[in-house]
């Protein structure tokens, strides 16, 4: 029974750590939902240190808690937190934004935080005590414990198809309650120490459960939806759009990847990067949101005539210098003013990739075009074709640093390759992106094109790259082959428009910050100055310099959104007005103000109970407690390295997080059953083999990937699992084997799993910043030195290997 | 007369407590005026002396929520619900200032919000015209606007994408809500050498302010940096070195 709840508490739980994400992603940003993965490592944490201060209590504490009525208390007073915090959090009037100004909202964050710990103090209380009261069980709790997280991970995969985030944390928190009447109502073995509760107070356990059935079951029914209704930020553009008169949801579908809500509105008019001189009408729209806002729009009967609007816009400048192009292709974003240009331009062909297959059917369903639902680089892989415009529309967010976490292959210079190999001669390739001041987004686009240019051997790259600009946008255009032979014809198109030329070659000065005027042409003066230092080979010298991080992304290092130099950061400060709240909108910034708030935490988790106890504390020797920290941090720093690698294969962090996580925990569970038949002098051995098998995958892996990104869903789910396998196996052993073989008392198993789950939550914000700053294969890089530190610190009874040489 | 001396006396104190209560916060929010509008506005380069006289007059924290009136004066913009803000006092006051208004101009406003925007208008142009999308705002400002300028301001609640046809042709026009392109018909509404503003960026971080400018028919932008974002180049990148 007490592997059965460790199961259903660890599938319960994993499950409402996915869907807090999706939640936190919805009614808050995307970077908030990254703390989520900290909330609940801190939450298993600190059950494990509850443990170690009632071990000061003495009396088999682990006896008593292990017992069936104990566990039935701590399963009940489980899903009565899971459901509270969920209510409380949608209840709770916080609001991220009014943080600096109302300290009330510093009190309600608090709140938020410990009511979210609570149900994961309750999932790892259980947990802890299963692994100190079953010590010859270790590796059959620690698979069962695997298990349940990997089918919690993959459940909201397949259920919110069905029920909205609301209801489905709801089913699955409810779901521990089936070990309720086997526990409280079988005999007790006649050995057995006694429980926490006497059988007397049976019944009100039995009470409590029934009385969180109807409370569930209440919550269900259709008629109590707003409870459960999952609200988006005010701040989002799709609460903008439905505080708008006669706007409402025409549909909504969610799923793991995203929420998409579709409006209907007659206050839609998006055209970025329309000319002033354009006094027309524009084609009535509707727009489909993803997770409320990251909008894209569906123009109504939109054909060559109506589409004329587009004529206007900066976008269509490349479509101006490719006349009537025969082949386009579209990688769409958030926008939707891509399709308009194309059909306006009379192109022979449409094709448009979208990542989301919700947002792909129904663009497929909008427009008479080829819709392609994966990612672009799938598509390229996949259909060998060549086209005269590829035209890449992704605004960009208009909070700046909001974005900084998202990860993203559109704009990595292995990307750009891949875009210029597939277009004819003659072809040209549009980025269309909002202007962003101090100048950086531009500027990295504008280099990541010229260094893609220049690893295919063009000649001379500058040549081949124009960018304009209105007030609020730019585009980039990239030639593939030789510079067009018309550049009078773009003059005529910047003049009749009044657009801003802001780098060509050779530069036409005149036409530089001539209608949207700056004090100084800004992005010319600092294009120019990148253009010269291309020139000179001193490009690592200007990229040093620059206040911001500009530098080009790679696969390696995919996160184009991202320009936060950390010793640059006061200057930041002062140029954006000294105002606090606007750095705290940064996602770095997040989470740096996360990872100090977890260093603090885990330092009061790891040594309350010896502040506490004092006399009577057992503490770990060090080399134990440095093993099982570089366990936790190792095992936590593989997985996000797999979570991170997955997202080029399948297009979306939470997918990725999916696969990779359930691969992670099933395979590590598998690892902890053979650890059961390791004997304890085979354990460095296996740390060694992990280590091999983890330097492998860090150098062939991505090319792996690669190679299956073209792929049906089934292969790509097969192949990243059969890719993380043999790590993901050899890394369930360390943890299983050293609790059983390396520790004695049920107290240090405690300690042990808190110094695991502690190593995890850091391992998990500091990879964040790993990825960010030197790239994802650092991630793996750090995995393989914390798993050196378990291997010398494994060695011995009490110091470890360093330890024994220092003697 | 001598037997309701017990029961009036404590009524006479509580009035006069309450009206000194009143006095004193009525002191103090201008107290809060006047710094602010030395410290954050006049401090910040902006000169016009009736868009300063202006900030001095209107009473902010009247046009926020009550709770957040104790922050009223404070330099930075605050929520007034809806999803909506009240712009930073120093970004009223520069986009007051660099449409360059006399007494005897007419302004449109796109997007009333809160209302204090089109008072600071009221007290610098002859006429302002604001309209609302928003009914729940709509409601809120106009209520206080025409208690205080029931002469010249005019509000409207509907579609700002169209202007006020009938009220047209305007001295200037201000965009305060988000947008994506300047709506054409909003040009079409300027006056021979009028001029629109608009912020762009999220309310709670402008990084710039587009002044556009109609001449013969064809229109100029001028982007007036340093709203919040001083722009790193040049000089200041060699400084942060």
């Amino acid at each position: 029974m007490a592997l059965i709840a460790v199961f259903l508490i660890s599938l319960s739980s994993l499950a409402f750590e996915v869907l807090l994400t999706r939640v936190f992603a919805i009614n808050q940003w995307n970077h908030l939902s990254f703390m989520v993965i900290g909330i609940a490592l801190l939450g298993f944490a600190a059950g494990g240190t509850w443990l170690s201060l009632l071990d000061a209590k003495g009396g088999r504490w682990e006896q008593r808690l292990s017992a069936e009525p104990s566990m039935a208390v701590i399963v009940v007073l489980y899903v009565f937190s899971t459901i509270f915090a969920f209510l409380s959090l949608n209840a709770l009037p916080l609001d991220y934004f009014r943080l600096p100004l109302e300290p009330i909202q510093g009190i309600y964050l608090l709140l938020a935080f410990v009511i979210l710990t609570l149900p994961f103090f309750f999932a790892g209380m259980w947990l802890a005590v299963a692994f100190a009261a079953f010590p010859a069980k270790t590796g059959s709790v620690y698979f069962a414990s695997m298990a349940g997280s990997a089918c919690g991970a993959a459940l909201p995969a397949l259920l919110l198809p069905l029920w909205e985030e609301g209801r489905l944390i709801v089913i699955t928190a409810l779901v521990p309650l089936v070990v309720i009447p086997p526990a409280i109502y079988r005999k007790p073995a006649a050995a057995s120490e006694p429980a926490i509760v006497s059988r007397s107070h049976h019944r009100f356990i039995a009470a409590a459960s029934v009385l969180i059935l109807i409370a569930g079951g209440l919550l269900l029914r259709p008629g109590s939806r707003h409870w459960l209704s999952v609200e988006p930020s005010p701040y989002k553009s799709l609460s903008q759009a439905l505080r708008l008169p006669d706007t409402h949801v025409t549909r909504t579908h969610q799923d793991i990847a995203a929420r998409i809500d579709e409006i209907a509105s007659p206050y839609i008019r998006f055209a970025p990067g329309l000319s002033l001189k354009y006094r027309g009408a524009l084609p009535e729209q509707r727009a489909v949101f993803r997770d409320g806002d990251s909008r894209l729009v569906l123009y109504e009967d939109l054909n060559t005539e109506t589409a004329d609007f587009a004529r206007y816009t900066l976008s269509y400048a490349g479509y101006h210098l490719v006349p009537a192009p025969a082949e386009v292709l579209i990688v769409q974003g958030d926008g939707g003013v891509a399709v308009a240009c194309a059909l306006a331009s009379g192109a022979g062909s449409i094709t448009l990739v979208e990542k989301n297959p919700v947002v792909a059917a129904r663009l497929a369903a909008q427009y008479p075009l080829s819709v392609y639902a994966g990612n672009f680089r799938e598509y390229l892989q996949r259909f060998d074709r060549q086209f005269d415009v590829i035209h890449v529309e992704n605004w960009g967010t208009s909070l700046a640093g909001s974005a900084a976490l998202d990860q993203h292959y559109d704009f990595t210079r292995d990307s750009f390759a891949r875009y210029l190999a597939h277009l004819k001669t003659g072809g040209v390739l549009i980025l269309s992106r909002n202007l962003q001041l101090p100048p950086s987004d531009s500027l990295r686009m504008w280099a990541t094109a010229y260094q893609a240019l220049a690893d295919l051997g063009v000649d001379r790259p500058g040549a081949h790259l124009l960018m304009l600009r209105n007030w609020d946008t730019y585009t980039l255009i990239v030639f593939r082959s030789s510079p067009p032979a018309g550049s009078a014809d773009i003059s005529e198109f910047i003049e009749e428009r009044n657009f801003d030329l802001v780098y060509s070659e050779p530069v036409q000065r005149h036409q530089v910050n001539r209608y949207a005027v700056y004090d100084q042409p800004f992005y010319h003066i600092e294009i120019m100055r990148l253009y010269q230092a291309f020139q000179t080979e001193q490009t690592d010298l200007l990229l040093k310099d620059y206040p911001l991080d500009i530098a080009v992304q790679s696969d390696n290092r995919p996160f184009p959104s991202r320009f936060i130099k950390w010793h640059r950061l006061p200057q930041l400060y002062q140029s954006t007005g000294s105002r606090l709240y606007y750095l705290l909108m940064s996602g770095e910034v997040v989470v740096a103000v996360v990872l100090a708030e977890a260093i603090a935490v885990s330092m009061l988790l790891l040594g309350l109970p010896a502040l506490v106890i004092r006399k009577k504390y057992r503490p770990l020797t060090a080399g134990r407690f440095f093993y099982f920290l570089s366990v936790g941090a190792g095992f936590m720093f593989i997985e996000l390295f797999f979570i991170k690698q997955f997202v080029l294969v399948f297009g979306h962090p939470t997918v990725s997080f999916t696969v990779a996580a359930a691969g992670m925990l099933i395979f590590s569970a598998i690892g902890g059953l053979l650890s059961q038949r390791l004997p304890a002098p085979a354990l460095p051995a296996s740390i060694v083999l992990l280590v091999v098998f983890l330097a492998l995958t860090m150098v062939f892996c991505h090319g792996l990937l690669i190679r299956i990104t073209d792929g049906s869903m089934m292969w790509k789910v097969a192949a990243s699992l059969a890719l993380l396998a043999p790590s993901a196996v050899m890394a369930g052993i360390p943890f299983a084997a050293g609790m059983r073989t390396l520790l004695q008392q049920p107290v240090n198993r405690t300690q042990a799993w808190t110094a695991n789950g502690c190593a995890s939550i850091l391992a998990s914000i500091v990879s964040v910043q790993v990825a960010l700053t030197l790239g994802i294969s650092f991630i793996m890089l750090a995995a393989i030195g914390f798993y050196i530190i378990a291997l010398v610190c494994s060695y011995g009874n009490r110091g470890g290997l360093l330890l024994r040489l220092s003697r | 007369m001598m037997r309701s001396f017990p029961i009036s006396l404590p009524v006479v104190i509580a009035v006069f407590a309450a009206a000194f209560a009143s006095a004193q916060e009525a002191d103090r929010h201008l107290a809060g005026r006047l710094e602010m509008v030395r410290g954050q506005i006049e401090d910040r380069g902006i000169s016009d002396n009736r868009v300063l006289e202006a900030m001095r007059k209107v009473p902010r924290h009247l046009f926020v929520p009550e709770n957040l009136r104790s922050r009223a004066y404070n330099d930075g913009p605050l929520p007034i619900g809806e999803g909506q803000t009240i712009s930073q006092p120093y970004i009223v006051a520069l986009m007051t200032q660099s449409l360059g208004l006399t007494p005897a101009d007419s302004v449109l406003e796109i997007g009333t919000g809160s209302g204090y925007q089109a008072a600071v208008l009221a007290e610098v142009a002859g006429q302002v015209f604001t309209v609302e999308i928003k009914e729940a705002l709509h409601h809120r400002s106009n209520r206080i606007l025409h208690s205080r300028y029931p002469e010249n301001v005019h509000t409207r609640l509907g579609d700002g994408y169209y202007g006020w046809q009938q009220q047209a042709p305007f001295d200037a026009i201000m965009i305060t809500a988000a947008v994506d392109h300047i709506p054409p018909p909003l040009i079409g509404q300027l006056k021979e050498g009028g001029r629109l503003i608009l912020p762009l960026g999220n309310p709670f971080s402008y990084q710039n302010l587009v002044l556009v400018t109609r001449q013969n028919d064809e229109t100029t932008v001028k982007q007036i940096t340093g709203v919040l974002f001083v722009p790193l180049t040049g000089f200041a990148l060699t400084r942060g070195k």
